[in-house]
């Protein structure tokens, strides 16, 4: 590789693109959210004044804890039901159950599903009329135990939760699955020939090679849990479902940028400034799993 | 079928996944097959076969409803924008990969930004900048979001460039190409197949996304497939038949292009998401 100046004629269109449509709105709203602005006229500077509003003001700071706690819930059960679950699959597709090639296509196709597609499954098999699973409850005479589901305080945050990893969980699995396939062969025959058992190998041979891949969805999970929108709005809608149980940080600001029939509000400097919020939390997670991560691939000696 | 034996916990699990993949096989055939059902047929047989083969729903999606102009927007759309993605981000990621140059670890880092920022966190300003530009409810404003939003794309294409022999270079500039004659007509032809694994991934990326049609596509006449079949479940009740023949159009492509290029779109998608 040579030093030559024609590599700004490369990069140039693609790094303004990026500036401008990617970075330079991430600082940007940074800016508005200073100000008390409907998004048309004049801009008023207020300070701090649309985030007192998020934190202290008690309709809007019990709104922001409800969906906050719900993005957070799901990160928990992302991290601790999902994670676990996606490397168990790819495990049972790496030794070659019988049937391994048609799972890991099967259990992997929702992922290409449009999430309008998703929250029409949904309505399909969870809507207490017509749906498939009231359906095929009462069916089987089994009709104590039809619901409303949804529509059910207690069930509506589960069923989502359920919906939302039913359509990602092959991703993180392929994932720790292709960094898997690169564990080298010796190092699993040797263990083989020492007579570990499968389980034993798992976790003494092969799990300390994952952590790359485990690394990297462990971060991809808590992004995508954080800005969950797509199947709660369609889902749930707009106002975040039964009692704001399907309420997501993503919805809230949704729901104060572009405002809508119901609020009649739209507050283009308050959606900044809950949008900054929302971003805050990612960088201080992002950075501290990262922390984190580092600190435990080193002690273990094992990049 | 000659296998290696597989004891009890082996089998069990592998009757539970099958069993949890007939979930999607399930919920995908009943869809299709409905499609196909009259409305009483599907309101007393709401879950089995059709009693007779008929195309009324998707007479009424695509002749009275204009699906078909949702259909040829999301075509559109999608084939353009990933036209334009693969263009700039293979000519980006190439200008950072193969040369060396003083900023050549900043702009590494700064093309990952986007990785770690969805978009839907910046949207409002975008919003704000695009109507500025006058490019919102225009599918020119939508290809320029998608384009930009390159991290992905252009992470998979460095790491390509990355790993080819600098030799491959030196000889065309040997024989007096241009860089960019280099670029286009050794680098691009080479790349194929990672051109073709990237194009495939923002392909079902682009086709399926609902939230920047959601904020940027507001008029009717310009929804895309997710958006139209959003459209019709916000009146799920009244029109749930005519759902069915909406979302087997809208899904079938997909499902199609799954299956004849699972392996493909399953690596790039495994191999761009693990940071070296």
């Amino acid at each position: 590789m040579r030093k030559r100046k024609s590599y700004i004629g490369f990069i140039a269109p693609g790094f303004c693109l990026y500036t401008l449509f990617m970075i330079v709105p991430l600082f940007v709203a940074v800016y508005y959210s200073f100000f008390s602005w409907s998004g048309m006229g004049e801009k008023v500077f207020i300070g701090l004044g649309n985030f007192r509003r998020i934190f202290l003001d008690p309709r809007m700071a019990s709104i922001f804890r409800n969906a906050l706690g719900n993005n957070f819930s799901y990160m928990l059960v992302a991290l601790f039901v999902f994670i676990p679950l996606q490397i168990l699959l790819a495990y049972l597709i790496h030794i070659k159950i019988v049937g391994g090639r048609a799972f890991k296509l099967f259990i992997f196709l929702p992922y290409v599903i449009s999430p309008s597609i998703i929250g029409f499954f949904s309505l399909l098999v969870f809507n207490p009329n017509i749906g498939l699973l009231n359906a095929t409850l009462q069916s089987v005479h089994l009709s104590q135990f039809a619901g409303s589901w949804f529509g059910d305080v207690g069930k509506a945050f589960p069923l989502l939760v359920g919906i939302i990893g039913w359509q990602g969980i092959g991703v993180g699995m392929v994932i720790i699955l292709a960094n898997m396939t690169d564990i080298p062969g010796e190092v699993i025959e040797a263990s083989v020939i020492d007579g570990a058992g499968l389980w034993k190998r798992f976790w003494f041979v092969e799990l300390p090679f994952l952590k790359p891949s485990i690394v990297n969805v462990i971060v991809l999970s808590s992004i995508f849990a954080l800005t969950q929108f797509d199947i709660p709005f369609i889902v749930g809608g707009l106002n975040g479902g039964i009692n704001g149980r399907l309420d997501f940080l993503n919805l809230v600001f949704f729901r104060y940028t572009f405002g809508d029939s119901y609020n009649g509000e739209t507050a283009m400097g308050f959606g900044a400034s809950i949008s900054v919020v929302l971003f805050l939390i990612i960088f201080v997670i992002a950075m501290a799993q990262n922390l984190v991560m580092k600190r435990f691939v080193e002690k273990d000696g094992n990049p | 079928m000659i296998k290696k034996k597989q004891g009890i916990a082996g089998w069990a699990a592998t009757v539970i996944l099958a069993l949890y993949c007939l979930i999607a096989v399930i919920l995908i055939g009943n869809m299709i097959l409905s499609s196909f059902k009259t409305k009483t047929d599907l309101i007393y047989n709401t879950f089995g076969f059709p009693k007779l083969f008929v195309f009324d729903s998707y007479a009424k999606v695509v002749i009275d409803d204009g699906f078909l102009r949702n259909f040829l927007n999301s075509v559109i759309l999608t084939f353009v924008s990933v036209a334009s993605l693969l263009f700039f981000s293979a000519m980006t990621a190439y200008g950072i990969a193969r040369y060396e140059f003083r900023a050549k670890k900043f702009l590494e880092m700064y093309f990952l930004v986007g990785l770690m920022f969805p978009i839907q966190i910046a949207i409002l300003p975008l919003f704000v900048i695009m109507r500025g530009l006058h490019l919102t409810n225009t599918f020119l404003g939508m290809v320029i979001l998608y384009t930009a939003n390159l991290s992905f794309s252009l992470f998979i294409f460095s790491r390509f460039f990355r790993q080819l022999p600098s030799a491959l270079h030196e000889s065309a500039v040997i024989d007096g190409a241009s860089e960019f004659r280099i670029f286009a007509q050794i680098m691009m032809p080479i790349s194929k197949p990672v051109i073709f694994t990237v194009g495939l991934i923002s392909f079902v990326q682009i086709w399926n996304d609902f939230y920047l049609p959601l904020v940027f596509l507001t008029k009717r006449a310009l929804h895309t497939l997710p958006l139209a079949i959003y459209q019709y479940l916000a009146n799920f009740l009244a029109y749930w038949n005519y759902v069915f023949a909406a979302a087997t159009l809208a899904l079938v492509p997909i499902i199609v292009v799954f299956f004849l290029f699972s392996e493909q779109i399953i690596a790039g998608l495994a191999a761009g998401s693990v940071k070296e």
